[in-house]
Parts: C-alpha cells; structure tokens; sequence
C-alpha cells in the first residue's frame, strides 16, 4: 500500500480530533476488512495522508439492553452478534444478518460500525488501479454512471438515481428493519441518523470528521416472527444479489402488522411498504405470500441486465412470509447454517 | 512550511515507535520506520512475516481478504493477515503454520500429521491456511461435527478440489471424530 501516517486513537474525541487535524484527509480503520481493500486498490481519487486506528479505543464493543432499546457499541464484531444469545432469541434477523457477511475469519476482525459505512461493491467504481484503472464515474464526480449502459447485474432496480450501486451492507437490511439510528459524533457533537436514511444515491451521510458510536435498536416487542435471508453464489465471498428481512407481527393467525426490508436492491435498504400494506389483516397463507412477493417488486424499474433479482426478491419475500425457506430455519443450533439462503424464525 | 508539516506539528496523537507482539511463543519487538528491517505503517502482518520475519509458510494469494490462504492465528481466532497491520498487532499473540509444531520435540501437530496421513492436498499452497482455520475452531470446540468443520473453513479456498480429504483430516483428529 502507498504510504500514509498511522495513529492509535484512544478515545471517540481523540478520533474526531485527529479526523479533524487531517481535515477529512484520512480514513478510520475498525477491522480493515474493507478499508484495506480500497486502500490496495487505489480506486478512489484521493488517497488518505493518514489511517486511525479506532480499535484502540476502549468501550466501544457491546451488546446493552436498556429502557425500550437495544445498543450496539460501534466496535462490536460481527462474529460477536452473530452468536450473540440476546440477538439469536430477540433480534434474530440481525444475528442471522451479520452471520451472512463473507466468511469466519471477516467476521472475527470485522465491526458492525464498519460494515455499515462500507463504499459500494460496483465493478467500475472499485476497478484497480494497478491493472488499468481507475475508472472515473458520477460517483467520483467525473462522467456518467457506466453501469446504465454497461453490466449492471448487480445494481440497483429501484429508485435509482445518478448512480445506480446498491447498499452492499447486509446488517443494514436488518437494522433498517427495527428501524434502528445510528449515534454519530463529530466536532460538532452528537446526532442520530436513522439507518434506513443514512444511503443516499451517491454517498451516505456521515461527514469526513464524524466516526459512528453506536447503534441504538428500539426494543422488539410482541409475538413476531422475524427472518433474514441473503441470495449469494458463493456465500464467504460474494455480497447478496439480494436479500429480505422481515419483521411479522400475528394474531390468531392473523397478521397485524409486517415490515420487509429488502437488500442489494437500491442504493438503501429497500423498505417493501405496498406488501406490508398488503399483509396487514390478512391470514397467511400460501397465496397470500405469492402475493406479497407481487407487492414487494410492483414498482421495481429494472436496468437492461438485472430484471432476474425480481425473480429472486419475489420469491426471497413470500418464502419470508410463509413457508419453507430455501435454506436453514434456525433453531437454536446457530452454528449449522451453511446454505446460501439463510433464514431464521423466533417466537418470543 | 507546507500545510503537512504544519498539521504534523499541531498532532495530538503521536504515531508509535515500535509495535512489540509474540509470534509463535516468541516476543518480537519492531522498530516501525522505512528502513529494511523495519516494520511500514502500511505493512501488513502477511508483508511483516514473510518478508520481514522470513516466516513463508503463511501464503499471500489474492492479497484482498477473500481467499484464506493467508489465515493466521490471532489470540487464538482466525483472522486474515493480508487485511490486518502489523503495526496495530501490539499485545497480541500470533500463531503461523510454523508455530504449530512441538517447541521442544519438533514432532508436527497431529492436525499437520492428518493432513499428510489423508493426502489433504494437492498443489498445497491453501494448505496453511486451511490448517491455520482448522485449528481456530478444534481449540474452541474439539469435537465439530462435518456441517461445523464445513462452516469453519467456508472462508478457505483451494483451487485443487482438497476439500474432501480436508474434511476427513479434520474429522480424522476431531475427538468424536470418524
Ligand atoms: C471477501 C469479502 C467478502 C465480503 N462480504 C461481505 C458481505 O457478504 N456482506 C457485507 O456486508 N460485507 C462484506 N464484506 C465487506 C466488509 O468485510 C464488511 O462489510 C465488514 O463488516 C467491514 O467492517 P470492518 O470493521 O472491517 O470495516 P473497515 O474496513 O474497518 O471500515 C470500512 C469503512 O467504514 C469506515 N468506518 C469503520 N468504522 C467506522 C466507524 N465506527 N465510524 C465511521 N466510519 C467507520 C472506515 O473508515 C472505512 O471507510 C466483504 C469483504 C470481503 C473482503
Ligand atoms: S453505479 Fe455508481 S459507482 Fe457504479 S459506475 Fe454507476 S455511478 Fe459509478
Ligand atoms: S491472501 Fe489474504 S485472504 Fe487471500
Ligand atoms: S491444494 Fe492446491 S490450492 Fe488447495
């Protein structure tokens, strides 16, 4: 990698200052699993002067049930949420989520603050440098988006907008999902932005001084049954072609309420609001899931080579409403999951 | 004076000196800088054991986290060098395909010994990587069931289609093993 100064940061401030110091000219480091892939590939067109290291920085990975919240310190490893008994029986659809994140050996080092700020995956924007790039892009500011008229499997089939990359994070999916904000600090002091509108076509909004806190979950209350599931070739390796977490509130059979969030479909976790508009009153059953799957990708504008994730969305949303998942319902024996879908249901 | 000598004045924070880590039982203490003996800010682990340390049996492979072949040991997890600096491994415990075999009889791991008893390889180049994960998940439970060794080593890759002799190597010294 090309040079660049190193600092341990001790604490959140020191962190900000010397974000601060380098006047948004450096990049925090949590696991590294992403930032060092950037950084070796030299896609970007600035490279940072400096790299903070903010695992040095005590306090910051936990798991704290607290009056109608859940809190995430921003440190916290995926491998630690994945197996996390709190999550597995009350927030199972992040468990499952941070368990779907590449492979053991990420998961030990990665951080969930990390897999929330992670740049997106698109084949132009991240194009090496040391073999024939970069690619510029209106991502970086200079050109058109490649993918419209390019390959573009792998992006977006909503809402795009100028850019066309999709949220690559899978924990997003399920944050968005308990509608969850994120506890930002800078200079400036302290805000919370929620996780579904953190993504915006073109970059997410956190500023080049911030650094992410922790993750505040509003408590998961009733009988629900939730799930996550991700659709990836080569699960340790690839990002989701898409995925669907859902949020099933029932009664006598009966659904009151249902959130689906669906991933790897637009720029943000993909809130599926005609389906749960749908589902509401309704008794689940087989073609009420058909159904639901119909609402999920009613307004889906696919670009010339992606129209197969509808395909794949539909059929993600009614298997997550009813019925057998293609892969694994969890049960309690976490660590037997290895299908390329993965679901996982919880009653409580 | 350039604006960068100027922020590297008002730092608050100073970039450390040397980065002291214990590597196969033994403590190693490096001097960070640019000469040849020293470590790089940008070095990673994989960079500092192979060509800093001469410890070559670790594999640099695809150098972008997504092969495995660079599995390392770290306080006892798997972890991947090539996405890890050294620089910020102070205080901790790193254990290679080198350190793996008895300190004072010099006889293999019983895990190295399976993997030659089943043939696990071919070409060999993912093998200490996959030996590295492997170990990860018998010190943390030492009777893993096949669907468990699969999730442990889903993060290694092997171009020579090894998988199934690994697994029987693995299940070989698992204590409930076959
Ligand atoms: C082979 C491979 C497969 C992968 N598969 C997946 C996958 O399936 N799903 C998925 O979601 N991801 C995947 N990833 C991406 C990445 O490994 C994960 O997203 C991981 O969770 C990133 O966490 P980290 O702590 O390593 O982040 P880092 O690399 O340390 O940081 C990522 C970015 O976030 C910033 N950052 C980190 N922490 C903070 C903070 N607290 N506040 C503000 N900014 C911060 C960093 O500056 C950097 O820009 C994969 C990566 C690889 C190499
Ligand atoms: S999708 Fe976004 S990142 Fe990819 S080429 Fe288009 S503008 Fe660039
Ligand atoms: S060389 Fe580290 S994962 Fe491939
Ligand atoms: S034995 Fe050749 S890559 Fe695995």
């Amino acid at each position: 990698m090309r040079s660049f100064s190193h600092l341990n940061a001790r604490t959140v401030s020191e962190a900000i200052a010397a974000l601060v110091q380098f006047d948004g000219r450096a990049r925090l480091n949590a696991g590294g699993t992403e930032l060092f892939g950037a950084l070796k590939d030299e896609f970007l067109p600035e490279y940072p002067e400096a790299v903070i290291n903010i695992k040095s920085i005590k306090g910051l990975e936990y798991i704290k049930e607290e009056k109608g919240h859940l809190r995430i310190g921003a440190l916290t490893k995926l491998s630690v949420l994945s197996e996390s008994r709190l999550l597995r029986e009350r927030y199972g659809a992040l468990a499952e989520a941070a368990h779907a994140v590449a492979g053991p050996q990420i998961r030990n080092v990665a951080t969930i603050g990390g897999n929330l700020c992670q740049d997106v995956r698109c084949c132009y924007y991240r194009y090496p440098r040391h073999i024939g790039g970069p690619i510029n892009c209106a991502r970086k500011g200079n050109g058109p988006c490649l993918a419209v008229n390019g390959d573009n499997r792998n992006h977006a089939i909503f809402a795009g907008r100028k850019c066309f990359a999709v949220c690559p994070s899978d924990t997003a999916v399920a944050l968005a999902l308990y509608d969850a904000q994120l506890v930002v600090v800078g200079p400036q002091g302290e805000r919370q932005i929620a996780v579904r509108d953190f993504y915006t076509p073109i970059e997410n909004l956190l500023q080049r001084t911030e650094i992410v806190r922790e993750i505040l979950i509003p408590a998961v209350t009733g009988t629900v049954t939730q799930s996550f599931s991700k659709f990836a070739l080569r699960t340790p390796i690839d990002f989701a072609i898409v995925s669907v977490a859902s949020l099933i509130t029932l009664e006598d059979g009966i659904c009151t309420d249902a959130r689906i969030v669906l991933g790897a479909v637009a720029h943000n976790p993909h809130r599926a609001l005609e389906a749960e508009e749908f589902l509401r009153g309704c008794r689940l059953d087989v073609e009420v899931s058909r159904q639901a799957g119909e609402f999920a990708i009613r307004e889906a504008k696919p670009l010339s080579k992606n129209a197969f994730k509808i395909q794949i969305a539909k059929t993600l949303v009614s298997r997550a409403i009813f019925g057998q998942p293609a892969g694994f319902v969890l049960k309690g024996n976490f660590s037997e999951t290895t299908s390329s879908t993965q679901m996982c249901s919880g009653k409580h | 004076m350039s604006d960068i000598t100027v922020r590297e004045k008002n730092k608050k924070i100073s970039q450390a000196k040397r980065v002291t880590l214990i590597i196969n039982g033994e403590q190693r203490n490096l001097e960070i800088g640019h000469l040849p003996h020293q470590v790089e800010t940008t070095h990673t682990l994989l960079h500092t054991l192979r060509e800093t340390l001469g410890l070559t049996g670790t594999k640099l492979t695809c150098d972008n986290g997504a092969c495995g072949s660079c599995t390392v040991l770290m306080d006892g997890k798997a972890i991947l060098s090539c996405m890890t600096l050294t620089v910020e491994c102070g205080g901790k415990d790193i254990t290679t395909i080198e350190g793996l075999k008895d300190r004072d009889t010099g006889a293999l791991d019983p895990l190295q010994q399976s993997f030659i008893d089943h043939t696990a390889f071919q070409c060999g180049f993912c093998t200490p990587g996959i030996i590295m994960s492997a170990k990860a998940l018998l010190n943390e439970n030492s009777t893993p069931t096949e669907v468990q060794v699969k999730e442990a080593l889903s993060g290694n890759f092997c171009r020579c289609i090894s998988h199934y002799q690994v697994v029987r190597a693995v299940m070989a010294v698992s204590e409930g093993g076959a």
